[in-house]
C-alpha cells in the first residue's frame, strides 16, 4: 500500500492509469441502460412540458391546479414556489414539476456510480481490473466521467426541449438545464462517498438513496414548508440549490455553484476515504449473524418470510410516507377550485372530497400491485439463481414452495395497503380536522386488497404455467393504472373498464361497502394462485 | 436387498439436445458409489431426474422403490443433496442455512452440525454474500452430512474445496459409509471418485458406458511411467501390459496396465532408477481411449444446455 501510494504521486498519473479504456467499459456495459434512464428522464419532461398547457389551456384553470398544488403542505412536493409571484407556464412548469426532474436525475446518476464500483467490488470482478495496468483511483475517476457524460447529455436534451418550445425561453431553459447537470453531478460526488463504507453494494444503495436522497428531499420538503421561498433550513440540500436558482423568475446562477463545490468536495471525500480501504473492504468492517437460526425459520413460510419482510417492511413505510402526503391535499379538494379534467377523474363535483378519497384508494392499489409482481419475481429469481433447488430436494413439495410465498406476498400486500390507506387518512384527517376519516380511509383501502391480490395470482399463474413470461404480469398493472385514472376521460367501454381488476371494489368512501364484488374479485385471484400452482406442480425445475 | 437408485433406459431431452440416452444406472444400498463422466455428460441432469425437479421423457427412474417424480416429498425425506453450484441466501448467515436446510428436510443431528462446522471449519456467523466458493460448498456440505438421511447425492461436492478439507471430505464419507449409508458421488476427475467409491459408474453422452467395481474396471486404469534408468530401458518395450512406449532425451515414457504394474516396476529398479514420475489416467484419456472421443466440444455444448 504504501509503496503504491509512492510510486503512483511520483508518477502523476500512475493511479489513474486506465481510466480511459474503464470508461468505454463502462459505457459498453450501460449500452442499454444508460440510454433508457436519458430517454425515460427526458420523455418525462417532455410529457410535464407539453402535458400542462394542454390540460390547463386557459389562465383560470392554471391558478386552479396551483391553488390545489400549493395547498396545504402541497410545497413539500414542489419545493419552493417563487412561480406565484408571476405565474405562467414558463415559470411554473419548471417551479412545480422540476423538483421530480432533479429527483430521478440524482438517483439515476448515484445507481450509475454505485453500479460501476461498489459492485464491481462485491462480485470480485475490480479485483480482475485492477491487477491489470489501472491505477487505484482509475475506477471512481472513470464512474465518475460516466455520470458526467451521462448528465451532460440529459441536460443537453432537457436544454434542446425547452428552447425548441415557444413557452420557455432561452436563458431561463439554459439556467433550468444546467441545475439538471449540477444535481446529477451532487449526487454522484455523495454516491462516491457512499460507497466506500460498506462492503456490500445493496446497503451502499439503500444508503445513498435513503439516508443521502431520501435525506436531502426531507430537509428541501420540511425546509420549505415553513415559507415560499423556503428557509434557512431548505439551504441544507442540495436538492433545495437548483431550484433556489428559480429559473425564469429570478434567473440567479450562484446557487448552482453550491452543487458544484458540493459535488468537488464529496467526490475528494470519496478519494481520501478510498485510498485508506483495500479492494473488497468497507471501511466498516462486516457485522457477524447469528450461528443458528432462530426457531421460526424452519418450515417454507418461515422462510419466504424471511426473505421478504424486510422489502414488506420499506414498502409499508414507503407507501405510508406517500399516502400521508397525498392525503394532504384533501383541502384542496373544494368542488369548483379545481380544473374540470381532473374533477371528471375524482368523479365529479358533489362530493369531491370522498371522490378524491376514494379514487386515492384506486391509485394507491395500482401502486402497490407494482410489489405484487416484485414479490413473485422475487420468487422466479429464486429458482433461477438456483437456491428453489436445495430447498425442493428437501421434504418441501412444489405446492408449499410457492404457495408460502404467495401466501407472504399476499400479506405483504395487505401490510402495505393498511400502511398506504392509515396515511391517507392520517393526512386527509389532519388537513380537514376530521379525526373520523382515518379509519374510513384505512377501510376504502383495504377493500382494494383483493384487486391487487389478482395482479399476485395472475403473476402466480405465469410463473407456473409460463415461468420465462412472468414480467408479462406489468402489463396488468399498467392497464390497471391506466384505466383508474384515464378511463373516465377516455369514455372505455364498459367491458374495457371492468377487464381491469382494480375497477370493482366499492367506492369507498364515495360508495358504501359490499361484499358481493369484493368477494368475487377474491375468488379469482384465489382461482389465478390455484391454477399456477397446479401448473408449477407439473413443470421441470429451472429448465432453460 | 433391491437398490437404491435404479434407473432404466431413462431418458431426457431439452429441446433438441439429449441430455440422458437411455440411462442405465444400479445403485445398492451401503455403497459408495462413483458417478464419474466429463463436464456435461448428463450427470446433474441425472440427480434432477432423481430429485423429481425434472421429469424424464422416456424409461424408469426408481428411488428406494418410488417414483422421484410422484412420491418427491416422502422421498426428499430420506435424502441429503448438495449441489454443484451452491447459491446461498445472501441475508441468511452459513448457520441459518445449515439449520434452515436441514429442518425443512426433517432430519438435523445438532450435535453432528457443530461437529462437522468444526471440522470444516467454517465460520457459521457470516452472511452468505460473504463466502467465497468454497465456503458456500462447505455450507451445503455440512447441511447435507448433519442429516440423517439414508441417501446422499452428491454432485461434484468437492470442487471448491482446497486439499485439507478434501481430506475431511473423504474422511466424513468413510463414517458415512460405515453407518450403512448410501452415497451417490458424482465427479469429473477419476481420481477423487477411485478412493472413496466401491463402485463406479462412468456416464457418456447420456449414457451410462462401464460399470462395476474398481476391480472390475481395473483394465481402464492405465498408468502413465516416466522414468530416467542407469541403463537403457528399451526391454521395458517388449513386457506385457505396456504400451506406447517412447524414449525422449535419455528417459523413457510408458503406459502400464494396472494389473503389470508390479512387474514391470520390479523390472525397472534391476536397470537403476535415477528419477521416476507415475500419473494415473484422466478420465479424459479414458474416453479417448476406449471410446475415441473427441474431447470437449459436444460436451461442453451439453453441460451449458443441461444447467
Amino acid at each position: 500500500m504504501t509503496t503504491a501510494t509512492t510510486s503512483a504521486s511520483a508518477t502523476g498519473r500512475g493511479t489513474l492509469a486506465g481510466t480511459g479504456t474503464l470508461v468505454r467499459l463502462m459505457l459498453r456495459r450501460d449500452r442499454v441502460k444508460l440510454p433508457a434512464w436519458i430517454l425515460g428522464i427526458s420523455v418525462f419532461w417532455l410529457y410535464y412540458t407539453r402535458l400542462v398547457p394542454q390540460a390547463y389551456p386557459t389562465p383560470e384553470d392554471l391558478e386552479s391546479i396551483v391553488s390545489m398544488m400549493t395547498a396545504g403542505s402541497g410545497s413539500i412536493w414542489t419545493g419552493p414556489t417563487y412561480f406565484l409571484e408571476n405565474m405562467t407556464y414558463e415559470t411554473f412548469i419548471p417551479g412545480a414539476y422540476g423538483g421530480y426532474q432533479f429527483l430521478i436525475i440524482a438517483l439515476m446518476s448515484i445507481l450509475l456510480v454505485i453500479r460501476h464500483t461498489r459492485v464491481e467490488e462485491q462480485t470480485g470482478r475490480a479485483e480482475l481490473v485492477r491487477a491489470s495496468v489501472v491505477g487505484r483511483h482509475a475506477p471512481l475517476t472513470a464512474a465518475l466521467i460516466t455520470a458526467l457524460f451521462a448528465n451532460v447529455i440529459v441536460a443537453v436534451l432537457v436544454a434542446l426541449m425547452m428552447i425548441a418550445d415557444p413557452v420557455f425561453g432561452t436563458a431561463g431553459s439554459l439556467l433550468f438545464a444546467a441545475g439538471c447537470l449540477v444535481t446529477g453531478l451532487a449526487f454522484a460526488g455523495l454516491a462516491s462517498v457512499f460507497v466506500q463504507i460498506t462492503e456490500y453494494s445493496r446497503t451502499a444503495t439503500s444508503l445513498a438513496a435513503g439516508a443521502g436522497l431520501g435525506g436531502a428531499f426531507m430537509i428541501r420538503a420540511f425546509g420549505d414548508l415553513g415559507g415560499d421561498h423556503g428557509t434557512t433550513l431548505s439551504w441544507f440540500s442540495p436538492l433545495a440549490w437548483p431550484q433556489q436558482a428559480a429559473p425564469f423568475v429570478l434567473d440567479r446562477w450562484w446557487p448552482l455553484a453550491l452543487s458544484l463545490g458540493f459535488a468537488a468536495v464529496t467526490a475528494a471525500l470519496g478519494y481520501v476515504l478510498s485510498s485508506r480501504r483495500d479492494v473488497g473492504a468497507g471501511l466498516v468492517a462486516a457485522r457477524a449473524g447469528r450461528a443458528r437460526a432462530t426457531r421460526w425459520l424452519g418450515t417454507p413460510i418461515g422462510l419466504a418470510w424471511r426473505l421478504e419482510r424486510k422489502a414488506i417492511l420499506w414498502w409499508a413505510i414507503g407507501m405510508g410516507l406517500l399516502g400521508m402526503g397525498m392525503g394532504a391535499f384533501s383541502n384542496a379538494a373544494v368542488p369548483g377550485e379545481m380544473p374540470e379534467a381532473l374533477e371528471q377523474v375524482l368523479g365529479g363535483t358533489e362530493n369531491i372530497l370522498a371522490g378524491y378519497l376514494s379514487y386515492m384508494g384506486v391509485f394507491i392499489a395500482t401502486i402497490v400491485a407494482v410489489y405484487a409482481v416484485l414479490a413473485v419475481q422475487g420468487v422466479r429469481a429464486e429458482e433461477t439463481v438456483g437456491r428453489g433447488e436445495p430447498v425442493l430436494a428437501t421434504a418441501v413439495s412444489r405446492w408449499s414452495w410457492l404457495g408460502s410465498n404467495l401466501v407472504v406476498g399476499a400479506i405483504g400486500v395487505a401490510i402495505t395497503m393498511a400502511a398506504a390507506g392509515a396515511g391517507v387518512g392520517l393526512g386527509a384527517a389532519a388537513a380537514m380536522g376530521d379525526n373520523s376519516l382515518v379509519w374510513e380511509v384505512t377501510l376504502a383501502h383495504l377493500n382494494h386488497v383483493p384487486a391487487v391480490l389478482v395482479v399476485l395470482g395472475f403473476a402466480g399463474l405465469l410463473f407456473g404455467l409460463v415461468p420465462k413470461a412472468t414480467s408479462a404480469a406489468w402489463a396488468l398493472v399498467g392497464y390497471g393504472f391506466l384505466v383508474g385514472t384515464f378511463g373516465g376521460l377516455m369514455s372505455l367501454p364498459d367491458a374495457a373498464i371492468k377487464a381491469s381488476p382494480f375497477e370493482h371494489a366499492a367506492r369507498m368512501p364515495i360508495e358504501s361497502f359490499e361484499l358481493a364484488p369484493v368477494a368475487a374479485v377474491g375468488a379469482v385471484a384465489l382461482a389465478l394462485a390455484v391454477a399456477g400452482l397446479v401448473g408449477f406442480r407439473r413443470r421441470g425445475i429451472n429448465v432453460t | 436387498m433391491s437398490s437404491v437408485i435404479e434407473t432404466v433406459g431413462l431418458e431426457k431431452s431439452f429441446g433438441k439436445v439429449r441430455a440422458l440416452d437411455g440411462l442405465d444406472l444400479s445403485v445398492a444400498p451401503g455403497e459408495v458409489h462413483g458417478f464419474l463422466g466429463p463436464n456435461g455428460a448428463g450427470k446433474t441432469t441425472t440427480i434432477r431426474v432423481l430429485l423429481g425437479l425434472l421429469r424424464g421423457d422416456a424409461g424408469q427412474a426408481r428411488l428406494f422403490g418410488g417414483d422421484p417424480w410422484e412420491d418427491a416429498v416422502s422421498l426428499h425425506r430420506r435424502i441429503a443433496y448438495v449441489p454443484g453450484d451452491v447459491e446461498l441466501w445472501p441475508n441468511l448467515t452459513g448457520g441459518e442455512t445449515i439449520d434452515l436446510l436441514g429442518r425443512l428436510r426433517g432430519t438435523l443431528n445438532a450435535s453432528r452440525r457443530d461437529t462437522l462446522i468444526d471440522r470444516f471449519d467454517l465460520d457459521p456467523t457470516r452472511k452468505g454474500r460473504t463466502y467465497s466458493k468454497g465456503n458456500r460448498q462447505k455450507v451445503a456440505l455440512i447441511s447435507a452430512l448433519a442429516s440423517d438421511a439414508e441417501l446422499l447425492l452428491l454432485d461434484e461436492p468437492t470442487a471448491g474445496l482446497d486439499p485439507l478439507m478434501e481430506a475431511v471430505f473423504q474422511e466424513v464419507i468413510r463414517e458415512m459409509k460405515a453407518e450403512g449409508r448410501t452415497v451417490l458421488l458424482s465427479s469429473h476427475i477419476l481420481a477423487q471418485v477411485e478412493v472413496l467409491a466401491d463402485r463406479i459408474s462412468i456416464i457418456r453422452l447420456g449414457k451410462v458406458v462401464e460399470s462395476g467395481t474398481l476391480r472390475d474396471l481395473r483394465h481402464l486404469t492405465r498408468t502413465t511411467f516416466t522414468v530416467e534408468t542407469a541403463q537403457p530401458a528399451d526391454g521395458i518395450a517388449q513386457m506385457p501390459g505396456v504400451f506406447n512406449f517412447e524414449p525422449t532425451d535419455g528417459q523413457v515414457r510408458f503406459d502400464v496396465d494396472g494389473e503389470h504394474i508390479d512387474v514391470v516396476v520390479r523390472e525397472l529398479s534391476a536397470l537403476g532408477v535415477q528419477a521416476i514420475t507415475s500419473r494415473p489416467p484422466t478420465l479424459e484419456q479414458l474416453l479417448l481411449r476406449h471410446y475415441g472421443d473427441e474431447i470437449g466440444a459436444p460436451g461442453e455444448e451439453r453441460a451449458e444446455v443441461a444447467r
